[in-house]
């Protein structure tokens, strides 16, 4: 045991000779994967920082799991159930004219309130109208929502930037617009405008407020009621309910209850990992070009490391012979130049750490202005502890395979071959 | 005692075609023998001493050192028997140019880790000053002059007491008087701790005065 250590420190004092030595070479090879660590931790740290941001206003704006009504053909005709056995041909089938209801909606938010995996839910009443003012008309959606539920699930009120949310319930006809909307038509908090339903009617709202969720496509075209009003707005009763969204405590069981819910009320539904497929799908992309694009240059530090390595073996052939011929082993020789690459390894993969570091850290402090990612003042950068772990062991395995092959070549040195005479 | 005894020893080389240089050799050798090898140039003496140094593995035959076979042996095992047991002096002097010459000096003793450092240095600056280049002790071995640095390299040789001590034409590339001072120590060696000596050497003078002279030609001893 203590005859490890001492091989093992004497093949490091070795090693660090030979350093010295060529001192220039080793801090490039060492620069090589300093840079390519630097690159991974800032690089990786800046996507998944923003990834995460966007992600965390989307899901903020969405919920785990909707249920809905969906205008559907039929898979069976009417003819196909009044004569099931022959082969009936229908041209030109247009959907029936169904209301988009949720049948005893109302029952199922109470029910769904129970279920003691739920954290929240809401139930609300959307629709497609046309925003006029003057000239200017625009075609949207108004959501009708319970706003204490809707405000639980959204966090409605951070999204203000004028007016509030309190006077929705009880001023009649009162709307809070999104930002985008609100530019196109010119107006502004406590303005007056004029809105049509789909079937025709006309009403006058006043606008009481206007929010921006980051979102394009909802502040451009959306804006939020009270339950009540859109459902004057359509002429239906007091039960009916477009659309039941929930959050759970563990957003993981949303395709599930998804599912379950489905079934149980005969609704269609969606949760939030068919929602935000492309959003998903987008990010792992992402992943995958900074995964290899970080692989490139680490394999470039790596030719780096073997490059010195095998410079080095070849102009010390008759140093490792004499070491040889004095009692070094084959496994003192690799032991050396093993000791070469992982110094650099070690050193460069460290450097490479604090340099990401720092430059994230610069990063996250620059001041940036947006209009999607609107309640930013800098870059999100994520420090995700994870990234600078996997960072640091791709430097050290890089140096080990690069390490690998050099120090094997220098262990099979024949001391014979290179000393004789 | 022998503490050295070959057998049947044949050596072949390949290059450029199959050739046989050393011929059902049979060599024993007595602790403590002061022994000289000569020949003619290419009779085979360097390519026998690198056998018997153990550096050379590629034979047939039998090599037995201090009652050990070393035909067959892993290489660290080589390694390490080379480290405790056999000196090797080369015609040249090969000293690792990045480190002092007393760095050079120690270096066998540090891997054999038998001492701590601070003895061993002792100990070298003892054998450099035997050696007349003790005053040399601190500089790079590189600036030495060709016979101060195959003294140092003799040295290094002795450095862990070898049971065998062998040298290819050790003084090959010294003055009359550094050999004769080589020869003393050699001598003195084999006398009184000993040690035993096994020298490839062209210098009659030098070979006349060995206690035994083994004379090798076309691969066979005469
Ligand atoms: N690596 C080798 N490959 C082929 N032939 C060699 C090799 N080394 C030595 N020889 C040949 O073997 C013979 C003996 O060489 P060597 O032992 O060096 O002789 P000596 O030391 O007695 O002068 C010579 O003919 C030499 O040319
Ligand atoms: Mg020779």
């Amino acid at each position: 045991m203590k005859k490890i250590v001492t091989d093992f420190k004497l093949a490091a004092s070795i090693a660090f000779v030979h350093m010295g030595a060529k001192l220039k070479q080793t801090i490039i090879a060492t620069i090589g994967v300093a840079l390519g660590i630097t690159i991974f931790v800032f690089m990786v740290g800046f996507i998944q920082g923003s990834q995460n941001y966007m992600q965390a206003i989307m899901f903020e704006q969405s919920p785990h799991l909707r249920l809905f009504n969906e205008v559907k053909l039929s898979d069976k005709t009417i003819i196909d159930k009044i004569y099931p056995h022959q082969i009936n041909t229908l041209g030109h089938e247009k959907p029936k004219d169904i209301f988009l209801n949720l049948k005893d909606g109302k029952q199922a938010v109470k029910d769904i309130r129970k279920n003691p995996l739920v954290k929240t839910v809401s139930g609300s009443v959307s629709t497609k109208v046309f925003y006029r003012l003057g000239a200017v008309s625009i075609n949207g959606t108004i959501l009708g929502i319970n706003f204490e539920e809707a405000n639980a699930l959204f966090n409605l009120e951070s999204k203000i930037v004028s007016g509030s949310f309190t006077e929705l319930a009880t001023m009649p006809n009162s709307i809070v617009v999104g930002t985008g909307l609100a530019k196109k038509l010119n107006v502004k908090t406590g303005d007056k405008m004029e809105l049509t339903t789909e079937k025709g009617a006309n009403f006058s709202i006043s606008v009481i407020g206007i929010f921006k969720t980051g979102l394009v496509d909802i502040d451009n075209q959306q804006s939020y009621g009270s339950i009540k009003t859109v459902q004057r707005f359509l002429n239906v009763p007091s039960s009916y309910l477009t659309e039941i969204q929930v959050k759970l405590f563990d957003l993981e069981l949303a395709p599930d209850q998804a599912k379950k819910l489905q079934k149980n009320y005969n609704y269609s539904g969606s949760d939030w990992k068919k929602d935000n497929v492309t959003l998903l799908e987008s990010a792992a992309l992402q992943n995958m070009i900074t995964y290899n694009v970080a692989g490139v240059i680490l394999l470039i530090a790596g030719f780096g490391i073997f490059n010195i390595l095998t410079m080095m073996i070849y102009e010390k052939m008759k140093d490792i012979a004499i070491l040889k011929a004095i009692g070094f082993s084959n496994g003192d020789v690799r032991r050396i130049f093993l000791t070469q690459a992982f110094v650099i390894g070690i050193i460069g993969a460290f450097s490479g750490l604090i340099f990401g570091y720092l430059i994230s850290y610069a990063i996250s402090k620059m001041p940036y202005h947006s209009d999607v990612m609107f309640s930013l003042d800098h870059l999100p950068v994520s420090f995700n502890p994870l990234y600078y772990i996997m960072g640091f062991s791709f430097g050290i395995l890089t140096t080990a395979v690069a390490g690998y092959l050099p120090s094997r070549k220098a262990a099979k040195v024949d001391p014979i071959t290179i000393l004789r005479g | 005692m022998k503490v050295l005894e070959a057998k049947n020893l044949n050596k072949y080389f390949y290059n450029p075609k199959k050739f046989k240089v050393l011929e059902n050799l049979d060599l024993a050798v007595e602790k403590g023998d002061f022994v000289s090898i000569t020949g003619k140039s290419g009779s085979g003496k360097s390519t026998l001493l690198y056998l018997l140094s153990t550096m050379d593995t590629d034979f047939e035959g039998s090599i037995n050192i201090n009652g050990s076979e070393m035909q067959g042996r892993s290489n660290s095992w080589l390694a390490d028997f080379r480290n405790h047991h056999i000196g090797f002096v080369f015609q040249f002097h090969f000293l690792l140019p990045e480190f002092s010459v007393l760095k050079n000096v120690m270096l066998p003793g540090l891997k054999r880790a038998a001492f701590p450092p601070q003895e061993l240095e002792q100990k070298a600056m003892d054998l450099l000053k035997l050696l007349d280049v003790q005053d040399q002790a601190l500089k790079r071995a590189t600036l030495l002059s060709g016979g101060q640095q195959q003294r140092v390299a003799i040295a290094r040789a002795l450095i862990n007491d070898p049971l065998i001590l062998m040298g290819d034409e050790p003084t090959g590339n010294l003055d009359s008087k550094n050999t004769g001072l080589v020869f003393d120590l050699f001598k003195k060696l084999s006398a009184e701790k000993h040690q035993t000596m096994l020298i490839v050497t062209h210098d009659e003078e030098f070979a006349k005065n060995t206690g035994k002279t083994i004379h090798i030609s076309d691969g066979r001893i005469d």
